[in-house]
């Protein structure tokens, strides 16, 4: 099947990565295993301050169904435990150990169960959370497309994981029926036929899962469908064909913050410190605006839904990349009416607008080089107000869900008209278009998040 | 302009003026887009907002208003005899519009920020764009008092019992008109009111728009070249299809306003026109129809009216069936109904009242047929 997305936006941030790659692997020595990145994952501590543990092991197991746990990503001791307000279990650091080889003899696993180091990897939806063995999806959905800003080039990702790739896809299919999603003109990654594989091609967000479930067999009330990583259907298949559990992530890091956009090759959970050393424009390095207090934020995860961390934080369990993004925390005098030429907006009420539009009409031989590199920041460009404007999330939201309907259904909290809207095929990552090009600057990724919430704690 | 931005930080009310937040608010994200950052969710947004919005709708009514002023100017002295030049007639028309324009601005305003200070809201600048509407869209002789009690009616009832823009019904600006409409009718229609030659006392020249002649049994006089420039008697601003035109370009180009509602109200106009004429039943019936589309407020509702987001369809589909509807039954009133010369207003009124009727019917046939699609596969599970 092929899956043509006309509705959705690029966004075009300067900072793409470079194809080389630099393995940290074995530099980053302090990795976290965080469970709050984990949605419906209650921990139980399985482990001590100054344990020794081996990759694989298990750390954390959820209070609510013990099958289900979070692992060791490397051989090591456990450093610390970092623990939130009212005492909240927010990560498991563990500090590698060089020295300590991992002696356990090359076992070949047949199928991935919840006694599998592997199992948080795959989640379910509708809820995002941690997949429910007990549960029989009706799917499970791969991608090998990620159209996210800056995001990795997936293609560049897996080389030389062809085999422990395909060698996962055989065994999730054992599972349920695998759905593999690769851009469109692309071979295809097996020949397996119990893969089904369709063709993605469109903007953002082409490369969501949730689109792509949409269009292939979108969610009903009481189905499930579990979703995993491209890059962990390599691990999970590298477990299985030597048992060795080494769960790694290529991430692509840039941002119009990044001195050097390139791929860097982690553990995952890994701590940012030495990349974000090597990539923050600081001392030396002219600041980006004067009136800017040229501080940077680290996110990981992407512009449109990841998560700030701090410059010693860590990488995020299901994360393929780092940005890094000026922060706007500067006035713009009468920001409101100046022509803004290097202003991005998806609404053409700036004069970059009508350049851009010049510049897709292929005429720019006549106007010389006009096209704007546009200034993107975490400024929210205006405060917040009341939904005004209709029609502009239906031109990027590639769903047959009414946005704007759905998104009021849920500030209200009617769960029954969310379901009758189609609330079970969405994601708070679905919105995120839709809460970038908000005029009204409605936070509408929370707002989705909240509801899902309710009604997942609903149906335990 | 960091003098600016230190002094606004400097007299931020606090303590016993911190009552005063909506006002300080309102004045300093006019002079500075703030400089709040994403919290969470999407950290990077679109560089637009509501204030970029609703300047653009005030940038789109700058042709039409420039075009009514000297208008003005040209009706009282083709009414008088006066002999002008264009500049003078313009002049004239911006010293009769300014008094209106102040007064509209100075009356909601004060409403709106008394309300948002009552409910610790921030101002919202949805009144940016009403405010400059209802002067242009009511006649030229309508006295001052009268505007100002239509405007604080209008944003009062109209809009902030419902709880302030993007919460009310009906469009605010059309509310203010239909208030003067209803209540002094006297002033609003007739053939003395659209020229503004009270000045001279001369009340005896006529002045009558196209609408009126028709509803009175005659042909309009103004040909439709006149009518498609706006050389001819009407609200302020709303005679010049061109002007207007202007503004909906811009519009358009923008996306601010829904081009499936600017182009269904005149499609829907446009059949009803048809429709008449092949019944032809007088001499209204057989008038062409695209009459109705240079005639009267019809453009002006199309472009600046019908296409307010608030009270229109919020759906796509709805939205063709708003617009097609509110063009039908402007053309329907203008024809079957001779105690209202100008359907327009009541059109746009009525199918504001219908928007969320429409949108929910259209919204249903989303949820009926993902039930559908949900039972089809419960049948399926079942018998697989």
């Amino acid at each position: 099947m092929n899956i043509h997305i006309k509705k959705g936006l690029d966004l075009p941030l300067d900072g793409v990565a470079k194809k080389q790659r630099i393995d940290l692997r074995t530099s980053v020595s302090c990795i976290a295993v965080k469970p709050t990145d984990v949605l419906g994952f209650t921990p139980r501590l399985l482990v001590a301050v100054g344990d020794e543990v081996c990759a694989g092991q298990r750390l954390l197991v959820d209070k609510h169904d013990e099958r289900i746990a979070l692992t060791s990503p490397v051989d090591g001791i456990v450093k610390s435990i970092v623990r939130g307000e009212k005492r909240r279990l927010e990560a498991v650091i563990v500090e590698r150990d060089i020295a300590q080889k991992n002696t356990s003899e090359v076992i070949n696993h047949t199928n991935l169960s919840t006694d599998s180091p592997c199992w948080w990897m795959i989640k379910e939806r509708p809820f995002g959370c941690i997949a429910n063995p007990d549960h029989h999806p009706k799917g499970i959905f791969i991608s090998l497309l990620d159209t996210n800003p800056l995001a990795p080039d997936m293609q560049y990702v897996m080389q030389g994981r062809e085999n422990d790739f395909a060698m996962g896809l055989h065994v999730l299919a054992e599972k349920a029926p695998v759905h593999l999603c690769i851009p469109h003109g692309y071979p295809p990654p097996t020949t397996d036929s119990a893969i089904h594989i369709h063709t993605v091609e469109g903007p953002h967000p082409a490369g969501n899962i949730g689109t792509q479930v949409a269009h292939i067999s979108p969610i009903n009330k009481g189905e499930y469908v579990w979703t995993v990583g491209a890059q962990d259907v390599a691990t999970i298949g590298h477990w299985i064909a030597t048992g060795e559990y080494r769960p790694e992530r290529i991430v692509s890091v840039g941002g119009p913050s990044a001195r050097s956009p390139h791929y860097y090759q982690l553990i995952v959970g890994s701590q940012l410190s030495l990349i974000c050393d090597a990539q923050l424009i600081n001392n030396g390095y002219p600041a980006l605006s004067p009136s800017s207090t040229n501080t940077t934020r680290i996110i990981s995860g992407s512009v449109l839904n990841g998560t700030t961390v701090a410059s010693n934080g860590f990488l995020g369990m299901y994360d393929q990349q780092i940005t890094l993004i000026e922060e706007g925390d500067h006035y713009e005098f009468m920001g409101w009416l100046m022509p803004g030429l290097k202003k991005f907006s998806f609404s053409k009420t700036f004069l970059s607008g009508f350049t851009g539009l010049i510049n897709k009409m292929s005429v720019p031989a006549l106007f010389g080089n006009i096209m704007p590199r546009y200034t993107f920041n975490t400024n929210l460009h205006g405060s917040v107000r009341p939904f005004l404007f209709t029609g502009q999330f239906e031109r990027i939201f590639p769903f047959d869900i009414y946005p704007l309907q759905l998104i009021k259904a849920c500030i209200v909290g009617d769960i029954e008209l969310q379901e009758k809207l189609g609330i079970y095929e969405v994601e708070p990552e679905d919105f995120a278009l839709c809460e970038f090009i908000d005029p009204s600057k409605t936070e509408i990724q929370s707002i989705i998040r909240e509801a899902l919430e309710v009604l997942r704690k609903e149906t335990i | 302009m960091d003098w600016l931005a230190n002094w606004f930080e400097k007299i931020e009310p606090k303590g016993k003026l911190s009552w005063l937040g909506s006002t300080y608010e309102a004045f300093h994200t006019f002079a500075f887009t703030p400089k709040s950052v994403t919290r969470q969710g999407s950290h990077i947004r679109d560089a637009v907002d509501m204030k970029r919005s609703i300047i653009i709708v005030v940038i789109a009514l700058i042709p039409a208003l420039l075009f009514g002023m000297w208008n003005i100017g040209y009706q009282t002295s083709i009414a008088t005899g006066a002999d002008w030049n264009w500049l003078y007639m313009w002049w004239f028309g911006f010293l009769r519009m300014l008094p209106m324009i102040v007064v509209s601005y100075l009356v909601g305003l004060f409403i709106e920020f008394a309300f948002a200070q009552v409910r610790h809201h921030e101002v919202n600048e949805g009144f940016l764009a009403t405010g400059l509407l209802i002067p242009m869209i009511v006649p030229v002789t309508t006295p001052l008092w009268q505007l100002a009690l239509a405007v604080a009616f209008a944003v009062i009832i109209g809009k902030e019992v419902f709880g302030g823009s993007g919460m009310n019904f009906l469009n605010p600006a059309l509310v203010a008109r239909a208030f003067l409409f209803f209540s002094y009718p006297t002033h609003m229609s007739g053939d003395k009111v659209w020229i503004a030659n009270d000045l001279w006392g001369t009340d005896a020249i006529a002045g009558a728009t196209p609408l009126g002649e028709l509803a009175a049994g005659m042909h309009p006089s103004a040909s439709a070249l006149d009518m498609l420039l706006g050389t001819i008697p009407g609200s302020t601003c709303e005679t010049s299809v061109i002007a207007i035109a202007l503004g909906a370009l811009l519009l358009l180009f923008t996306g601010i306003a829904s081009w499936r509602i600017m182009l269904s109200v005149f499609l829907g106009g446009g059949l009803m026109g048809l429709l008449f004429n092949a019944i032809g039943y007088n001499e209204y019936m057989q008038l062409p129809f695209y009459y109705h589309f240079l005639m009267g407020g019809f453009a002006f509702g199309a472009v600046f009216m019908a296409t307010d987001p608030v009270t229109a369809a919020q759906t796509n589909t709805g939205k063709w069936i708003y617009g097609l509807l509110i063009g039908a039954f402007a053309v329907l009133l203008r024809v079957c109904n001779p105690a209202y010369p100008e359907g327009m207003m009541l059109s746009i009124l009525f199918m504001n009242c219908m928007a969320p009727l429409i949108d929910h019917c259209v919204v249903a046939q989303n949820i009926k047929h993902r039930a559908k699609r949900a039972v089809a596969i419960g049948k399926e599970a079942h018998n697989g």
